[in-house]
């Protein structure tokens, strides 16, 4: 009984006011330092689902998640790519120093392959990262997922669409994405395990056009505006 | 020299029960007589024997299973036993339909003593559920006579032996009915009496192959054998007293052949990562199912696995009435590296297979790709896909390039209103005058009013599109 007990304790399952902030459950740092903050220094949970809920492509959701690629890749495990809505594009990948010999992209056609595809490489001991675009999501489905994450300690991290923060989810770590600018994204916590959900705030994300100087003319302003109309 | 004879008294009986769940009683019967030839031991059991009619056998065992004898099948699983025997012994001579003799004086070396040897060859028929009459014989013929009547001794003293070739009834000798009448009239019964008469006066009143027969039995000539050679394949087929329906079925009889390849790629030292698995259909069409691993494999567990989720995606297009399992490529066996002395974490190589073999058995070979850059300006034609290799191979790593996106349209998309800002651009890109699919293009990264960051261009007739996110 009390291993079991230990057990909650020590995976920061429950949460205690008393002891808050001694437990902490095994997670990747997500690389950025005011992401980091947020989450109260645990990152992205290992063994554990976490949600980004986005409503569509390109407003820096894969910033968020490419530091933790890279260490993966680094490890020599393998990161999944289950249904990415776009390709995504391998001199770019590369370009961030990704190893490409690791990444798996996976496409599936039917619902039922894309939960066993996914229960699967969760299971296995290569994985290091699932990505994911799974569409709708039944609970039992996401709790079937969380298990599976468990059962081989690794990070699952899926995109979902900003209409289902409103539907309940087991996972263990719930972040609402929406755009700011080219170098910010808003991030909102609805959802984490051993605290409580935060204010949104913002993130810096530079680096999405690479390195360049701050103060530089940016474009070239030319005709094109104008032939737009 | 020593011979044994292994006699299976119903190899095709005791093949087709190998497949069923529960054992039923079955008998063979030409096709075109009513006499039964073969008689399993459960048929045995119930009073039905060898030479009945079958209306009697019937009438004893009314839910008898009724099997044709077919030549070509017979010396096909004759064969098949050969496979597995040449695991023991190097010498094997077929006779089909029924028998298979060793030479067992060169294996005497090996296995120390004749007894060992027995018990050796009766392990491997009992853990194939095969029932087979052995008998040792100082010549092939003798070995087989004394195999065929059940008489077998395990023995290797020659006196012995040849005594009870002496004692052996004309009738069981395989000597044809006229010289046998010849020899009855005579007053003959026994092969001693006929050995004992000059060999000039046999030779006289019979056939001189008559008397050739009786001296190869004797060893009083000789008798030449041609050794049977393995194929480099593995194949082995199993047929079903009952229609198979369901994908389902078919996995309880594939169990036992798995296992039979694995000991041979075992004893082969080999791997293999191609299985070829047919399945035959009662109106004699055919299924060939190709079930590929993602590396070399010999473990039965992991290929039945494979199967399973071969079969579950393919329903069944017709009863199946005998499965045939081949196996023609073989690699080298290379050595496992495992991290831990005590074997917790598994091998991650292994692993690796084990998950990606799964992974396209369920989905297909071409559901799972892996990026790989290539050297092409135009955007759509710098990367490509390519399929699984276990062998990493490391990309060239290009010096400061141009800033991309993450995320690539599968096809440019036109831009539908005005961007918010604009960040940086043009990026001319003008390439592909050789091949027929020219482009030219200024590229500018811009955001849109939605919030996404845009790779957007605008080709040499002025149209906008959208060409990748920057995630």
């Amino acid at each position: 009984m009390s291993d079991l007990l230990n057990t909650l304790i020590h995976d920061a399952r429950v949460w205690q006011g008393r002891r808050h902030g001694l437990a902490r459950p095994p997670s990747h740092s997500t690389g950025h330092a005011t992401l980091d903050r947020l989450l109260d220094h645990t990152g992205w949970p290992v063994g554990a689902l976490s949600e980004c809920l986005i409503d569509r492509p390109g407003i820096g959701e894969l910033q968020l998640v490419l530091p933790l690629l890279k260490q993966v890749a680094e490890s020599e495990r393998m990161a999944f790519w289950i249904n990415p809505p776009c390709i995504p594009y391998a001199p770019a990948l590369a370009g961030a120093n990704i190893a490409l010999e690791q990444v798996v992209v996976i496409h599936t056609d039917a619902p039922g392959d894309t939960l066993w595809t996914l229960e699967n490489c969760l299971r296995a001991s290569v994985t290091g990262l699932v990505l994911a675009w799974p569409g709708n999501l039944a609970s039992r489905d996401i709790r079937r997922l969380q298990l599976a994450a468990e059962a081989g300690r690794n990070v699952c991290i899926l995109f979902r669409e900003r209409r289902q923060a409103r539907q309940s989810s087991p996972a263990a770590l719930r972040l609402e994405l929406e755009a700011r600018d080219d170098r910010q994204l808003q991030v909102q916590v609805l959802k984490r395990r051993g605290g409580w959900p935060g204010q949104p705030a913002t993130l810096e994300i530079d680096g999405r056009l690479g390195q360049r100087e701050p103060s530089a003319p940016r474009v070239i302003t030319g005709p094109w505006a104008g032939s737009m109309g | 020299m020593l011979w044994l004879y292994l006699h299976f008294p119903h190899l095709l009986l005791d093949h087709l029960a190998r497949s069923q769940e529960t054992p039923a009683a079955m008998v063979t019967v030409a096709s075109t007589s009513q006499q039964v030839l073969q008689v399993c031991p459960l048929a045995q059991q119930q009073g039905v024997q060898a030479g009945m009619r079958l209306k009697t056998a019937l009438a004893l065992t009314p839910e008898l299973g009724i099997v044709h004898t077919n030549s070509t099948r017979e010396a096909e699983l004759l064969e098949q036993q050969a496979c597995w025997l040449y695991h023991y012994a190097a010498q094997i001579v077929l006779y089909p339909p029924e028998g298979l003799l060793l030479e067992a004086s060169s294996l005497l070396r090996l296995y120390r003593t004749l007894p060992a040897l027995w018990q050796t060859l009766e392990n491997a028929l009992a853990s194939r559920r095969l029932t087979a009459w052995l008998a040792c014989g100082i010549t092939p013929k003798a070995a087989r006579l004394l195999a065929r009547q059940n008489l077998g001794q395990c023995s290797d003293d020659h006196t012995l032996l040849a005594a009870q070739v002496q004692e052996l009834p004309l009738p069981a000798t395989g000597l044809e009915t006229r010289p046998l009448e010849r020899l009855a009239r005579l007053g003959l019964t026994r092969l001693g009496e006929v050995a004992a008469l000059p060999p000039r006066e046999l030779a006289r009143r019979l056939a001189p192959e008559t008397l050739a027969h009786i001296q190869q039995i004797l060893g009083q000539r000789p008798d030449p054998q041609h050794c049977w050679q393995p194929p480099h394949r593995f194949q082995q087929r199993v047929d079903f007293m009952q229609e198979v329906e369901q994908s389902q079925g078919l996995l309880f009889p594939l169990q036992p052949l798995l296992n039979e390849l694995e000991e041979d790629l075992l004893w082969r030292q080999e791997d293999t990562d191609r299985l070829q698995l047919t399945l035959h259909h009662r109106d004699h069409s055919q299924q060939a199912l190709s079930i590929r691993t993602a590396g070399p494999e010999h473990r039965a567990s992991a290929f039945v696995e494979l199967v399973r989720l071969h079969l579950e995606r393919q329903p069944l297009p017709a009863p199946v009435i005998a499965m045939t399992l081949t196996v023609t490529r073989f690699l080298p066996r290379g050595t496992t590296i495992s991290r831990d002395l005590l074997g917790e974490n598994e091998d991650p190589k292994e692993a690796w297979q084990t998950l990606i073999s799964r992974l396209q058995a369920r989905l297909g070979r071409g559901a799972l790709r892996q990026l790989e850059p290539q050297a092409d300006h135009r955007p759509e034609k710098a990367w490509t896909t390519a399929g699984l290799q276990p062998q990493r191979r490391k990309p060239p790593v290009t010096q400061n390039p141009p800033p991309r996106p993450l995320w690539l349209l599968p096809s440019p998309q036109p831009l539908q209103q005005p961007p918010q800002t604009w960040l940086s651009g043009p990026e001319r890109i003008s390439s592909g005058w050789w091949d027929g699919e020219r482009v030219q293009r200024d590229y500018y990264s811009a955001l849109l009013t939605s919030g996404q960051l845009a790779w957007v261009y605008r080709d040499d007739q002025g149209h906008w599109f959208v060409h990748g996110w920057f995630g």
